[in-house]
């Protein structure tokens, strides 16, 4: 399944970003080209002034410097807020899209497939990567204006004496590509500095993600020398490449003083006879300097550049192995503002379930725990139990059977048609430990649906949750998580229930929801269920559920030991014995 | 730690000032080293403009050659050696920004994990990293620029001006002038953006937060066919997020522009005053430029304090929300100490225990959670009910090594109990009382230290396996780590491991039940006198209950212990019963004297299931 993905470079990346938000990058263009050749016009005007100065000492008219340049000042004054006003939108477009195409892919992903990083280092690149990239784009723009500003500037320079001109910006242009090269060693020192920053930023998660054990085990002091550790090794890394890019920065300004010394030792004596005038000076000196920070942003940028090439393949790092080279800078409709929600894709016809057979099913995760060669069918209206001890591999089948991690051999077949994935309205499913989301119980139900108030009732009744509603301050509207209220382990179960049965799927999955539920709300589940004739699969080693079984699915180190009812099994294997007598 | 005074303060000066204070002193010898190179650097920054005017006076003077090439050496030299001196500098101020920060970061760090449970349960760990990792992040640029950048140009700006003093009166006015109105200028137009980046922050965390959440839920999200609400969900919450950001931009580049008009009215002052003073013969051509050079260099200081004071905006936020953190006192105060002995079982006396959950714990703070994280709490939902208590009145006495079995429905309170014996709560009325001692006259690491706690659900750190089972502590040897695994019936599944116990435990790679062994090992490391199983065994399956329940006697011999269960088999080894009914006891006694009466709550348990009696 794994094809090589198609390498696709980081400039294809951005002019398709480019592409997608061609007007407002023009717009952009226009104002930033602006910003940056304003200047020009302040080393003109300085030029003429002392020139002027020089020239009639005593009947200068100043008035007209001093209007000129702050006409000049005030034009680039706005053109810098105009700027912004356009660039806000630009970066946060661009910034917005790349995540949103990260996230829309890694929902795309199988359920239960690891994720690519964990989850902080996921966060991180979402959000510092994808910083970066719109840095590489935004500063083209940049890149751009100050080009412009570059080849007027030596333009000019060059008709006011091109001796001088060539014999100072030659070299230097030199001097500041050779350190260009040192980038890469920056760039080295930058991915240190980066991996040990994820480091810590993964621990703070875990610590975070852990405090009650670590109070538990007393270890607050223990955690935080070893985040210290992380935290030095961190700072030695940053360090390092702090330094290396201010040496950097040093060369750029030596190279300034060194090109307005070259200056004044090559025009020492053309200034004694007059040929090179102050506002000759006074010009060179200013677009020196401009100049030589422009190719100090050049050296920059391609820094960025490169870095932006990093921040890229780190998230395309994330992307399901099948997803499309482009998949990162596909282009969509990011409107900044709320606006009408389209209607959804129609879902996948409902067809009545029949018979889901599995067969020769084959499954891993994380290359450890597997399944192999796993068959069997569920009939419409029955209930099928799967067990076996811990390990056995029943998460595992569950997922290999939903589609929520790849399946490495065998089929799932929905009335006898090969179903890669089943999902809503077909199959809906609860995790062994579900997930709540910080929202509304309404909204942890609904999760997009339309409301229905009949569905509502029936699935809070039949997922036995009907009686804490009422409890709740603001009923359904209650915010559960940290805003919110805390649920009780059953209750969460419970509300996973609800949100499962809301779906009204064809075929109820549950992981061992019984683990958080005392035995008579569990009796009382499987009761309800049953009243509404749902076809349910169940992992499960209570006996509540193993009583009601239609089948049983037993399982032992990733493959089936047995299939068949409670008595069978009983009658004939050992290990359903064991796990049957070790419950009161 | 800076006390931390009231986070609503807008210009945090004495907080800026308390935090320098506290993390820039145990760096006295690199802080000296950056104050000198800075100074030096400035000095030489002021020689520059002064030879240029040597070298274009000697020009117009037609002065021998030589003299105009030997000043443009001697500025060669000069500039040179400033370059070196700045990278010193910053070199120097570098390293003590982040030492700082790095010492912030680990007493926040600290600070949050010594804080008790009602704090952690009302925020999310993606928010504790915005704060700890984002906002100091933040603050480490505060720290190297106000202590180089900030410190450096306002003495660069002063030398400008004292040397512009000393050169003419009437130029130093001006330019003394100009920039002071150019601070204030800047001054006025700088807090305009804090509020908008403060709220950026916030959007920012409210967006990742229900990003990180759903990709936590997305086993959920894509089996239940919600992966559109998600999508719709997070667009949802950018847009929400563009209008800050959008403000925070456009306000905050109101400094540049500011800048940029001031600075066009500063050479244009130039242009006036010294072509005025030129015509009077007062200035010579090289003195105008001069002047000319010398408000560029003014521009680098005013230009730098307007990208510092920027930060400074951003800075701000941040240091109100840390200040606001480290403002967050532990509900749970330490007592002068308990002399338990170490090694003996304690007893446990329970004494007339009211508590309810505080109320506002819930609804602290603006943020997510991802509500799987909670512990399943064993509260009824009149827990959302601020007053309704969930114990009311309870005693008892466990006796030092017995075992009590802890019964009763969901939400009668059984998780509370548990929660109180850790001290991770304080009753609102009564104690809990560890061999007569009130746990809150004990310290809280001496609680944590003589009682454990097992729940259901296990957090995993992704270390090594090492790591998960010792937090840390190298003190514990290996052979005791296998031996703890082995007890647990572990030992063989990490005989399998790559690495053996180096080997890193990533999330998923055991299953619910593995890690509920996990668990159970890291109480076998420990020699607690009192512990609590709060549904501890409930994602085993029977068979391997089975084989923990040998080491269960094991650890459980020498100490008091509190088994909570739904199930009645978990509980076969108490010698004493507890059952408790919406946080009263409803009955209590031996276990052997409750079966011996058939009209005992607990033999119609026995006799019917948990439920049917206690509905």
């Amino acid at each position: 399944m794994s094809k090589a993905r198609v390498k696709i470079t980081t400039w294809t990346h951005m002019r398709r970003l480019i592409v997608w938000q061609r007007r407002s990058y023009l717009v952009n263009a226009f104002f930033w080209t602006s910003v940056f050749t304003l200047p020009l016009l302040r080393g003109l005007i300085a030029k003429a002034f002392f020139d002027a100065l020089a020239q009639q000492p005593a009947g200068l008219n100043a008035l007209s410097f001093v209007a000129l340049t702050l006409a000049v000042g005030g034009a680039s004054g706005a053109v810098v807020l105009g700027g912004v006003i356009v660039n806000a939108p630009f970066r946060f477009r661009i910034g917005g899209l790349l995540r949103r195409n990260v996230f829309v892919q890694l929902l795309e992903k199988r359920g239960a497939a690891p994720l690519g990083a964990p989850l902080g280092d996921a966060i991180s690149t979402l959000r510092d990567d994808t910083d970066v990239a719109v840095d590489g784009v935004d500063w083209s723009l940049d890149i751009l204006g100050r080009t412009v500003f570059i080849v007027v500037a030596l333009s000019i320079l060059f008709a006011i004496n091109a001796r001088l001109t060539a014999l100072v910006f030659i070299p230097l242009s030199i001097v500041l590509s050779l350190t260009y090269l040192l980038g890469a060693r920056l760039e080295r020192l930058r991915r240190a500095a980066r991996t040990s920053t994820a480091r810590v930023t993964t621990l703070i998660a875990e610590m975070f993600g852990s405090t009650q054990s670590i109070q538990v085990a007393g270890a607050e002091g223990r955690v935080v020398a070893h985040f210290k550790r992380l935290g030095a090794e961190r700072q030695g890394a940053v360090l390092r490449d702090t330094v290396t890019a201010q040496a950097l920065e040093a060369i750029y300004g030596n190279v300034v003083s060194l090109g307005t010394g070259v200056i004044l030792l090559l025009v020492a004596n053309q200034m004694r006879s007059g040929s090179f005038t102050v506002g000759d000076f006074a010009v060179f000196a200013a677009y020196l300097s401009e100049v030589a920070g422009i190719t100090q942003f050049f050296g920059h940028f391609l820094n960025t550049y490169r870095q932006t090439g990093v921040s890229l393949e780190r998230m395309s790092k994330l992307l399901p192995e099948n997803a499309s080279s482009h998949a990162l800078t596909i282009p969509q409709a990011m409107p900044l503002t709320a606006t009408a929600r389209p209607p959804r894709a129609i879902p996948i016809s409902r067809d009545a379930l029949q018979t889901l057979t599995v067969r020769d099913l084959s499954c891993t995760f994380d290359n450890a725990r597997g399944i192999e060669n796993a068959s069997f069918t569920v009939r419409r209206g029955s209930f099928t139990v799967i067990t076996g001890r811990i390990g056995s591999g029943k998460t595992t089948l569950l997922r290999g059977v939903l589609g929520l991690l790849e399946r490495t051999a065998g089929e799932v077949l929905w009335n006898g048609a090969i179903a890669d994935t089943l999902e809503p309205p077909r199959v809906a499913y609860t995790a062994q430990n579900p997930t709540l989301l910080s929202d509304t119980i309404l909204e942890n139900i609904l999760l997009g649906e339309e409301v229905d108030s009949g569905r509502l009732e029936r699935s809070i009744h039949a997922a036995v949750l009907e009686a804490d509603i009422p409890n709740f301050e603001l009923g359904l509207q209650t915010q559960i998580g940290a805003k919110g209220v805390k649920l009780s382990g059953g209750q969460l179960s419970r509300v996973a229930a609800a949100r499962m049965l809301y779906r009204e799927a064809e075929l109820l999955v549950f992981d061992d929801l019984s683990s958080a539920l005392d035995v008579g709300t569990e009796q009382l589940l499987w009761e309800r269920l049953a009243q509404v004739k749902a076809t349910a699969l169940v992992v499960s080693h209570r006996r509540a559920a193993l009583q009601r079984a239609d089948q049983i699915v037993l399982l032992g180190d990733g493959r089936v030991t047995a299939i068949g009812s409670l008595e069978h099994l009983l009658a004939h294997y050992p290990e359903m014995q064991r796990l049957w007598s070790g419950e009161l | 730690m800076p006390a931390a005074p009231s986070p609503q303060k807008s210009l945090p000066l004495r907080e800026y000032w308390a935090l320098l204070r506290t993390y820039l002193l145990p760096q006295r010898g690199t802080v000296v080293l950056m104050a000198v190179s800075l100074t030096l650097s400035i000095a030489l920054t002021l020689v520059g403009p002064q030879i240029v005017r040597f070298f274009l006076d000697s020009a117009q003077a037609k002065r021998p050659e030589s003299e105009l090439l030997t000043a443009a050496g001697l500025f060669i030299l000069s500039s040179v050696a400033q370059q070196g001196l700045a990278v010193l500098a910053s070199y120097a101020a570098t390293r003590v920004g982040w030492s700082a920060t790095n010492n912030l970061r680990a007493d926040l760090v600290e600070h949050c994990l010594k804080l008790d449970l009602s704090f952690h349960k009302s925020r999310t760990p993606g928010e504790l990293i915005e704060r700890v990792d984002g906002d100091v992040s933040t603050l480490s640029v505060f720290f190297s620029n106000l202590t180089i950048d900030l410190i450096g140009n306002a003495l660069l700006l002063t030398g400008v001006l004292v040397v512009m003093w000393l050169e003419d009166w009437r130029v130093g006015l001006s330019l003394t002038v100009f920039a002071a109105l150019t601070l204030l200028a800047f001054n006025a137009v700088r807090g305009l953006a804090t509020p908008h980046w403060k709220r950026d922050r916030e959007l920012s965390a409210q967006f990742y937060g229900f990003l990180g959440e759903t990709l936590q839920a997305r086993e959920d999200i894509r089996s239940l066919g919600a992966s559109g609400w998600a999508h719709d969900g997070l667009m949802k919450r950018w847009q929400a997020w563009y209008p800050a950001r959008r403000d925070g931009s456009v306000y905050g580049v109101t400094m540049w522009v500011v800048f940029i008009w001031s600075f066009a009215i500063g050479e244009a002052l130039v242009f006036g005053v010294g072509s005025a003073l030129y015509a009077q013969r007062a200035f010579s051509l090289g003195t105008v430029y001069l002047i000319f050079q010398y408000t560029a260099l003014l521009a680098e200081p005013l230009e730098q304090i307007r990208t510092q004071l920027e930060q400074l905006q951003k800075a701000d936020a941040g240091i109100a929300r840390i200040a606001e953190l480290m403002a967050t006192k532990s509900v749970l105060r330490d007592g002068a100490g308990a002399n338990w002995r170490s090694g003996a079982a304690l007893e446990v006396s329970v004494q007339n225990l009211s508590f309810a959950y505080p109320a506002d714990s819930n609804k602290v703070t603006s943020s997510h959670t991802d509500v799987s994280d909670a512990d399943p709490s064993d509260t009824n939902s009149s827990e959302t009910l601020a007053n309704d208590n969930v114990l009311e009145e309870l005693s008892f006495t466990l006796q030092a090594g017995r075992v009590l079995g802890l019964l009763g429905r969901t939400g009668s309170g059984k998780t509370t109990l548990a929660r109180l014996m850790m001290r991770f709560y304080d009753p609102q009325r009564g104690a809990v009382l560890l061999d007569g001692i009130d746990l809150r006259d004990a310290r809280l690491e001496q609680v944590r230290d003589r009682v454990t706690l097992v729940t259901q659900n296990i957090e995993l750190l992704s270390a090594s396996v090492r790591d998960n089972l010792t937090f840390f502590d190298p003190s514990i040897a290996d052979e005791t780590l296998w031996d703890a695994l082995e007890r647990v019936g572990l030992r063989g599944w990490a005989r399998g491991l790559d690495l053996g116990l180096d080997t890193t435990v990533e999330s998923g790679a055991l299953s619910g039940g593995e890690s509920q062994l996990l668990a159970f090992a890291r109480v076998f490391l420990r020699d607690p006198g009192l512990i609590v199983l709060d549904e501890a065994s409930s994602k085993l399956d029977p068979a391997t209950e089975a084989l923990l329940e040998r080491a269960m006697t094991e650890l459980l011999r020498g100490r008091t212990a509190i088994i909570i269960a739904h199930r009645l088999k978990t509980i076969e080894r108490a010698d004493d019963i507890l059952i408790l009914e919406r946080g009263r006891v409803l009955e209590t006694g031996t276990r052997k004297a409750l079966m011996a009466n058939p009209d005992s709550v607990f033999s119609a348990l026995r006799r019917k299931g948990l439920d049917e009696v206690l509905a």
